[in-house]
């Protein structure tokens, strides 16, 4: 039996400080008997259940479908003069996809969902063009930009993922990608249009760009300044 | 109340039940969030260790006593209705350190309901649309009736144990709150902020917990002193915690303290509903007027209860709240408008309206052969919807357990409490399941 010599309450046996002020619990006549008692309280923690919304994805896949379907049928015997349908069958895939992490398979790991959904958007692009009889600007130019975007934007998971999250540290991945995407894009275009590589647009990105990642680097490697931005930006 | 409505199945036309909300469980699923549900919870303490195998057949037994509370709860176009549940279960589990988890609707079998056994303790949490704290406690104490029963002890029915043969009086099933809700007149909602208890937020999901027992003779006694009653003193004690904790905090101007308190209104209306019958007083001290010695906050809160908790000033409460319900324009707007301004509503304005939670189910009473069985009762409030502290309190035989219940770091109020306890002379255990 002991108190709490702050509080002046006698404390349940089990209990190794007031939970109350935080004082420790030393009783110089039962120093051995400290973590017998066992705890009014269970020790096991519980977990909330997840509620898969199955509701939600059976009706997403029926309108989908119901979509895809009826198009399609309305192609093959109405509107036969061109295969305009597979323009929504398409769209409906990539929906699908898109939300198939959300709805429907939710512990599929997000760099996967991520590069299933770059897969997707590729996909529907090569569906234009296999429509519309053109494919170099899907070749040469929109294939390497969904790659692009795509890459980058798995980095910017990883990087979130793999280090502590903080907001500056978001804006300079942030700032760093918007420059790497303008840069890679305007070379992918010149390339397209063949015409000599050089940095217009881009540059200023690019200079814009570096000026705030060379901000947001001094920042984050002066702790004292880090702390105080911070404190006068924290929302 | 129960519903029918005749439904299709196989051919042959078949009557299926369903249970509109009751006033006050339209609130609860609404203010539903991923972190937090409305759950409370009620334990026995036994005097010998729990069977699972003995306690899972006896809540089977119980339960088909309570029909609303083996439902799930479901979506209309306009609200939310409780419709039977005759999926397997509730399955008794051992309990958790962090219990009064947030309930998920479409989880556990969609029960709304969970019972836990750990060591001697019987504990039943139930989602607040079910019913409020009387209601469950009939729940409770007849499944531990039926539990002892299988045993092999003799138990009578009587006080809040129900008999599981008899078929439920419909009486027990409606929604009380439209049967008395018939004042002329709707006294206005008070709406005035104040103190906020300013707390670091545990990592979902943490539960503290801290209970205090003591000797009902003993706070008895001390409440006396003071002229008042036991609920009176305790209320005035966490006001006098809460008024104390502002003090010391930072403040550029004192806000009025008030605490929330839930009244059981089958005490003044002739009611045997086991659904949600209860309505809110707010006493209060206002700190802004001057200082309060703790005499006065007492003869405060003394005169502010006897002057509101009478069956008039409750009739007018709970008009004004069935008086939204039953506005015509408001019934026909979607249930997604109506979460919408629910929680808006409950976020700003009511929820802001009090600084803490204290309810008080007074001194349980069990059938004369199930005393010896039963060692005390435990309730707790639940999670707490913002940070602050909820208080509860309950008392069998001559033990009084206060039990505290909070997702802040910070244990200030419920020091300050305890700590005023002590002072006045009452011997305090403490329980709790912070580490």
């Amino acid at each position: 039996m002991s108190y709490c010599v702050n509080c002046g309450v006698e404390l349940e046996p089990s209990l190794k400080k007031c939970p109350l002020c935080n004082t420790p619990v030393i009783n110089p006549n039962e120093l051995q008997k400290i973590g017998e008692a066992v705890s009014p309280y269970p020790i096991k923690t519980g977990q909330v259940d997840v509620v898969k919304r199955k509701d939600l994805a059976l009706l997403t896949c029926v309108v989908l479908i119901a979509t895809s379907l009826c198009c399609l049928l309305l192609n093959l015997f109405v509107f036969s003069g061109s295969p305009w349908s597979l323009f929504i069958i398409g769209a409906c895939l990539l929906l699908f996809v898109l939300v198939l992490p959300v709805v429907i398979y939710t512990k599929l790991p997000i760099y996967l969902s991520l590069a299933l959904d770059g897969a997707a958007i590729a996909f529907y692009l090569y569906m234009i063009t296999f429509n519309t009889k053109s494919d170099s600007w899907f070749t040469y130019l929109a294939l390497p930009i969904v790659i692009l975007v795509t890459i980058l934007v798995e980095t910017f998971a990883l990087l979130l993922r793999m280090f502590p999250v903080a907001f500056l540290t978001t804006a300079l991945y942030f700032f760093i990608e918007t420059a790497l995407l303008c840069v890679g894009l305007e070379l992918l275009i010149e390339h397209y249009l063949q015409t000599p590589l050089r940095l217009v647009w881009s540059a200023i990105v690019l200079t814009i760009c570096g000026v705030i990642s060379i901000a947001l680097l001094t920042i984050l490697s002066r702790r004292r300044l880090r702390e105080a931005v911070r404190r006068r930006l924290h929302f | 109340m129960k519903h029918f409505s005749d439904h299709k199945k196989n051919g042959n036309s078949e009557r299926k039940i369903w249970y509109k909300l009751d006033l006050s469980a339209i609130v609860y699923p609404t203010l539903q969030r991923r972190d937090f549900s409305s759950v409370y919870r009620l334990s026995v303490v036994l005097k010998e260790p729990i069977r699972p195998d003995i306690l899972q057949k006896a809540v089977d037994i119980a339960l088909v006593r309570f029909p609303t509370y083996k439902t799930a709860i479901r979506k209309g176009l306009f609200w939310r209705y409780l419709e039977p549940n005759y999926r397997p279960g509730p399955f008794v589990q051992e309990d958790i350190r962090n219990f009064c988890m947030p309930m998920p609707f479409k989880a556990g079998n969609r029960y709304l309901l969970r019972i836990y056994y750990y060591g001697c303790r019987i504990s039943l949490e139930a989602h607040h649309s079910l019913g409020d704290g009387s209601g469950g406690m009939y729940v409770l104490q007849t499944i531990t009736a039926v539990y002892l029963r299988l045993l092999g002890h003799e138990i009578s029915d009587g006080y809040f144990v129900k008999d599981v043969e008899e078929t439920p009086d419909p009486e027990e099933l409606e929604d009380a709150y439209m049967k008395y809700a018939n004042a002329k007149v709707c006294p206005k909602r008070p709406g005035e902020k104040t103190y906020r208890i300013r707390g670091t937020k545990e990592p979902f999901y943490t539960f503290n917990v801290i209970d205090g027992i003591m000797s009902v003779s003993e706070v008895m006694e001390v409440a006396k002193k003071y002229h008042a009653s036991i609920t009176e003193y305790l209320n005035s004690v966490l006001l006098y915690a809460l008024l104390k904790k502002q003090q010391t905090e930072f403040h550029l101007k004192l806000k009025p303290v008030r605490i929330a308190m839930p009244v059981n209104l089958r005490r003044f209306f002739p009611s045997r509903t086991l659904r949600n019958f209860i309505t809110m007083v707010y006493p209060g001290i206002d700190p802004r007027l001057g200082d309060y010695t703790f005499e006065e906050i007492i003869n405060q809160v003394h005169h502010y209860m006897r002057y509101y908790i009478n069956e008039k000033f409750l009739r007018g409460d709970i008009t004004t709240n069935a008086n939204t319900q039953r506005n015509p324009f408001i019934r026909v707007v979607p249930l997604f408008v109506k979460d919408f301004v629910v929680r808006l509503f409950y976020t700003r304005v009511q929820d802001s309206y009090s600084s803490a939670g204290l309810t008080n189910m007074g001194a349980i009473k069990v059938p004369e052969n199930m005393k010896p069985y039963i060692e005390r009762f435990d309730i707790y409030m639940g999670q707490p919807f913002s940070s602050r502290t909820n208080c509860a309190i309950v008392s069998f035989e001559d033990i009084l357990t206060v039990n505290f219940a909070s997702s802040i770091v910070e244990s200030d109020v419920e020091r300050l409490f305890f700590k005023k306890l002590v002072e006045d002379g009452i011997h305090v255990t403490i329980e709790s399941n912070r580490t």
